[in-house]
């Protein structure tokens, strides 16, 4: 398992997929503790824990990242020399989301010391109580596990869809129109829908749900669609 | 019979109404190069997926080294298969490419230079696959079938788009291969890029097998005698009455169906029939291709 991890980690560095995703992820944190803090003025402890959120920032970045390489193994038809060599085809997706999660953490525990670094001095000038440790635990942890589940849910939907431009469009569609429409019907139903999830994950939980229950509802919809994933990938051919 | 490197069973592969492949059974020589051969089409790349276990058979097994490819203990070092042109994604380097196939099938970096080297191929290696041409990245996927040193290749015509040179230097390979002992099944739809290089063939056609068996085989069955007479008709009969087909050709000679030449000549001169040619006739290794995969049988000539 660690050689196809290897090569599956050398697949992911060779070309510029993940630096684009890595370049976006930065832009878009730097984007969010900047605009929330200097704009924003947080004075409250959600607020000020939701400025440095950065999590929440890169968690859709991440999923799309995960999905875009998932699916690239077919747009570009490579996947039948790695079939080759592991014709396993369930090792070698576990292997392949393994990759993606070690490199969403690295991107990940990045964005982390930039955001402190950057966010910690601007608060400080910020009116109302100052974060305390466990608050800023919470938001690297979220942080750190958000972009491990979404990079991990990416790469098992773009697996099961296969169709990379279909994939991003559907992943776009979900989390950013179907389910607050979702959220209309039934508030509550709300809370275990995939995006909210990751925004509570990446902010170490909240009032309606705790990190770990959340950390539970991201489980659920991965093991969900790498269930999924699996069966079929198990059972198509290989272009 | 020597060891089957490569057998085929029964093997069938449907697309719902479609039949690509139907109940194909064949056998590959052990250190034999044997060209699977037949027109664009035919089912050549869907039989080698499933021998290879990218595509699952409706029916039928197929074996290498005796075992389904999946059952292989260690894959890249028992086959070297190269199905698409190289299969590298286009933003990645030729060497990144082979560095991850390496990596995967726990091979040390080094015998991607090595491969590199052997397929001519190192001056290039670190660009990315994107800007090849088409003869780099026939070269890039022989490099990665290379990897694991193994002792059986499958190559999915590998001649594709090559230019002269290209072919050239793909027979030298593929002769190489040979002499270093190794088995060889290669595909292509024309018959003239392998047959220089070829021990034996199996060519099939609408998914079904239509010959197997040494190149010279394809000949055998198309040998014959052309004869010219001033009298056809009188010759075709004695003929006939002998047991031996005659077709009279656009350009009026006679071509008998098996025979010999000795044997015509007699029956000729016992008919009193003058004879103005009497010659052996062999067909041409790509007449007897076409006549096999071709549906209207071509038109018989001198």
């Amino acid at each position: 398992m660690s050689r196809l991890i290897a090569g599956e980690l050398i697949k992911v560095r060779t070309t510029r997929t993940a630096l684009g995703f890595a370049a976006a992820s930065l832009l878009l944190v730097l984007a969010t503790v900047l605009i929330t803090i200097l704009a924003g003025h947080p004075d409250t402890i959600e607020d000020k824990r939701s400025a440095l959120s950065f999590g929440a920032a890169i968690a859709i970045v991440l999923l799309l990242f995960g999905t875009v390489g998932a699916t690239g193994e077919f747009r570009h038809r490579t996947l039948a020399p790695a079939v080759l060599i592991a014709p396993d085809r369930l090792r070698l997706l576990l292997a392949r989301i393994a990759a993606y999660v070690a490199t969403a953490l690295a991107v990940a525990a990045t964005l982390a010391v930039i955001t402190l670094v950057i966010g910690i001095p601007l608060l400080a000038g910020e009116k109302g109580p100052d974060l305390a440790t466990g608050d800023y635990v919470k938001v690297i942890a979220g942080g750190l596990l958000v972009a491990g589940l979404a990079v991990a849910i990416g790469v098992a939907f773009g697996t099961l869809v296969r169709n990379q431009v279909f994939a991003v469009i559907a992943v776009l569609v979900w989390v950013t129109i179907l389910e607050p429409l979702v959220g209309l019907i039934k508030d509550r139903a709300l809370d275990y829908t995939l995006g909210s999830a990751l925004t509570r994950v990446a902010q170490g939980g909240d009032d309606r749900m705790s990190l770990g229950g959340a950390v539970l509802v991201l489980l659920a919809w991965g093991v969900v669609l790498l269930a999924a994933a699996a069966l079929v990938d198990r059972r198509r051919d290989v272009d | 019979m020597s060891a089957a490197a490569i057998e085929a069973v029964g093997l069938t592969k449907r697309y719902k109404s479609v039949t690509a492949v139907d109940d194909l059974s064949f056998r590959v020589r052990e250190g034999a190069v044997t060209g699977f051969l037949g027109p664009n089409g035919a089912g050549k790349t869907t039989t080698l997926r499933m021998v290879l276990g990218l595509a699952r058979p409706s029916e039928g097994t197929a074996t290498i080294q005796g075992r389904r490819y999946v059952e292989l203990d260690e894959p890249a070092r028992t086959v070297g298969a190269n199905l698409e042109v190289a299969g590298a994604h286009p933003g990645r380097s030729g060497r990144n490419h082979l560095r991850a196939l390496a990596a995967m099938a726990g091979l040390p970096p080094s015998r991607v230079d090595e491969v590199l080297r052997l397929v001519e191929l190192e001056s290039a290696a670190d660009r990315r696959a994107g800007k090849y041409s088409l003869g780099m990245r026939q070269r890039l996927g022989l490099a990665a079938t290379l990897l694991g040193d193994p002792r059986v290749l499958v190559l999915d015509e590998p001649a594709n788009g090559l230019d002269p040179q290209g072919i050239r230097w793909l027979r030298d390979f593929l002769r190489a291969m040979a002499a270093e002992g190794r088995t060889v099944l290669v595909s292509s739809h024309v018959l003239a890029e392998v047959a220089q290089t070829v021990d034996d063939v199996v060519v099939i056609h609408r998914g079904r097998l239509v010959q197997q068996g040494p190149v010279q085989s394809l000949t055998a069955a198309g040998t014959g005698v052309l004869v010219r007479t001033p009298r056809p008709d009188v010759l075709r009969t004695a003929l006939d009455r002998a047991g031996l087909t005659a077709v009279e050709a656009p350009d009026g000679a006679l071509v008998v169906d098996g025979g010999e030449a000795a044997q015509v000549g007699e029956i000729a001169f016992a008919a009193g029939v003058p004879l103005h040619e009497l010659a052996p006739r062999s067909t041409s290794l790509e007449e007897a291709f076409l006549a096999l995969t071709t549906d209207a049988p071509p038109e018989v000539g001198p």
